[in-house]
């Protein structure tokens, strides 16, 4: 199928899980995503699979993480302060190896914050977000297209890892509409023999995140720890523009990124050599190449909607050497082409 | 005729229109966007629409950005618009100063009281609400104000609007009537 067609941010979200075989939803209405949770509704329950609007967040990822263990493809979507409230059950999904799907539409915190997008969860999302030593693999879309292109990669990669899968999207990305061309569904979903289906004929399966035994639970660790591993060298992504000849980098992803690739195209136009580095997984970040661009002699801009959170991965990967600068807006504000543009005329 | 986004000044090599539509929650804004977003999408191109409002139900402000381009879009926000349409106040005041030099103003004159003191841009002040108001129904101010910006500004064709109107209206002939006159009417102001 390549048919063109115009869709919203979270709708597309929607689509591409429908797409990859999603079989249960959960959720609770928060703004700027709710639009995603009323497509479910009117979608899911005429396809045969379920549909429910939850009475908190709470419930909602408690009910993925049963929905999980039986083996279906299971998600749920949020905003930021409903975010938070999940992390006590994604972390117990952590544990227990269930996969599933959260999208986070990220608006402005802390607490009740506002509703205007921002991405100032990206340490929450990146570093796990609940207690205990684990990941999410998490997926940072830019556009309308890579919502659908990745939620349909992130049902893949949670099947994959055993792991629950994160769409880390700003309520701006989630709000607009752009063309896309619509995806193909799956056609064969992975076989789950781990997965809760009646155990006739084989033995038990057992979904849980705890270890009676204190001396067994480190290995238990171990091998979540190798799998992220696994992550850190398979699953990096990330797009380069123009990065050849460039002396200044951009690193910016979500709708930071649109604006950034604006600003890049006008520093272009005066013949400067700016490039843009833009992560699309950001758990497991793309370290080495922006290692590689700091070992060229690049300077640095970090062009994000919080009080400055990528940058430290960005100076990990780089180190102390380069200068290393933030362009920044915070509180439900987007960041503009403009604004970028200023920090790099001060770079040059 | 205003000079569209890309050229010298803009860098790469496509052309692009880039319109910012502000004013009150409730006035049309993010409708009259969504119908240039349609329409760019039918003529083929790239296109991007961005709301941006407040938490109040009615009466905050609201805006729409809407971009349609022959090449990728970038910044799906729009500081500098090549065309602003301010339906109240507060929207003149956001857009006046920030449209491109040779850009297209349209301004509501029901509501905004002021005129724009910038010789480099063309500016359109439409009576949105008294001219709806001929048409019997003052909802179609938006559409008003959408029909100056095309009688000025080839951001799409104002047939490829009418096209999108008789998808959206089919069934309600009344409305998809006034919404024509309506169109009709704002090419009219230029």
């Amino acid at each position: 199928m390549s048919e063109r067609t115009l869709m919203g941010g979270n709708i597309a979200i929607a689509e591409g899980a429908i797409l990859a075989g999603c079989g249960a939803y959960f959720g609770y209405p928060i703004t700027p995503q709710n639009d995603l949770l009323e497509y479910m509704a009117q979608q899911l329950p005429a396809l045969g699979r379920v549909f429910l609007q939850t009475e908190s967040e709470l419930a909602a990822i408690n009910m993925v993480y049963g929905a999980s263990a039986t083996g279906v493809r299971a998600m749920t979507s949020t905003s930021s302060p409903g975010f938070s409230l999940q992390q006590e059950g994604i972390s117990y999904m952590a544990g227990a190896e269930a996969p599933c799907v959260i999208a986070n539409i990220m608006r402005a915190g802390p607490g009740l914050g506002n509703i205007g997008g921002a991405q100032g969860d990206y340490m929450q999302c990146t570093r796990g977000g609940g207690h205990g030593d684990y990941y999410l693999l998490t997926l940072a879309p830019s556009s309308v297209q890579e919502m659908m292109d990745l939620t349909m990669l992130a049902f893949e990669l949670a099947d994959k890892y055993r792991n629950p899968t994160l769409i880390m999207a700003d309520g701006f990305l989630g709000q607009s509409v752009e063309s896309i061309v619509m995806r193909d569904a799956v056609k064969k979903l992975p076989e789950k023999k781990w997965a809760i289906t009646g155990a006739k004929g084989r033995p038990k399966n057992l979904i849980n995140s705890f270890e009676m035994n204190p001396l067994d639970h480190p290995a238990r660790i171990k091998l979540l720890l190798e799998k992220f591993e696994r992550m850190r060298i398979n699953e990096v992504r990330y797009e380069s523009m123009l990065l050849d000849d460039a002396t200044i980098v951009l690193v910016a992803y979500g709708s930071a990124a649109r604006a950034a690739m604006t600003a890049m195209k006008l520093a272009r136009k005066r013949n400067w050599k700016v490039g843009l580095l833009r992560p699309i997984t950001v758990f497991p970040f793309p370290n080495q190449p922006l290692a590689d661009l700091a070992e060229r002699g690049c300077k640095f801009l970090v062009a994000e909607m919080s009080g400055g959170q990528m940058l430290e991965d960005v100076r990990i990967s780089v180190g102390n050497q380069n200068e290393i600068k933030l362009v920044n807006t915070y509180g439900g504000v987007p960041l503009t082409a403009d604004q970028i543009f200023e920090s790099i005329d001060l770079m040059m | 005729m205003p000079a569209r986004s890309g050229g010298d000044e803009e860098g790469g090599e496509g052309l692009s229109w880039e319109v910012t539509i502000s004013g009150f929650g409730g006035q049309g804004v993010l409708f009259i966007g969504r119908l240039l977003l349609e329409a760019g999408f039918a003529g083929g191109q790239q296109v991007s629409w961005l709301p941006y409002y407040s938490g109040e139900k009615r009466g905050g402000m609201c805006t729409c950005f809407v971009n349609i381009s022959d090449e990728r879009i970038g910044s799906i926000f729009i500081s500098h618009p090549d065309v602003g349409v301010a339906m109240n106040p507060a929207a003149y005041k956001m857009l006046e100063p920030t449209v491109k030099q040779d850009g297209l103003l349209i301004v509501n004159e029901s509501l905004v009281k002021t005129k724009s003191q910038r010789p480099d841009i063309k500016t359109i002040y439409v009576p949105s609400v008294e001219a709806a108001r001929e048409l019997g129904d003052e909802t179609v101010g938006n559409i008003i104000a959408l029909g100056a910006i095309l009688a000025s500004a080839p951001v799409v064709t104002t047939s490829s609007i009418i096209k999108v109107l008789n998808q959206m209206m089919s069934k309600n002939k009344r409305q998809l009537e006034l919404n024509k006159a309506a169109l009709l009417k704002g090419c009219e102001y230029s």
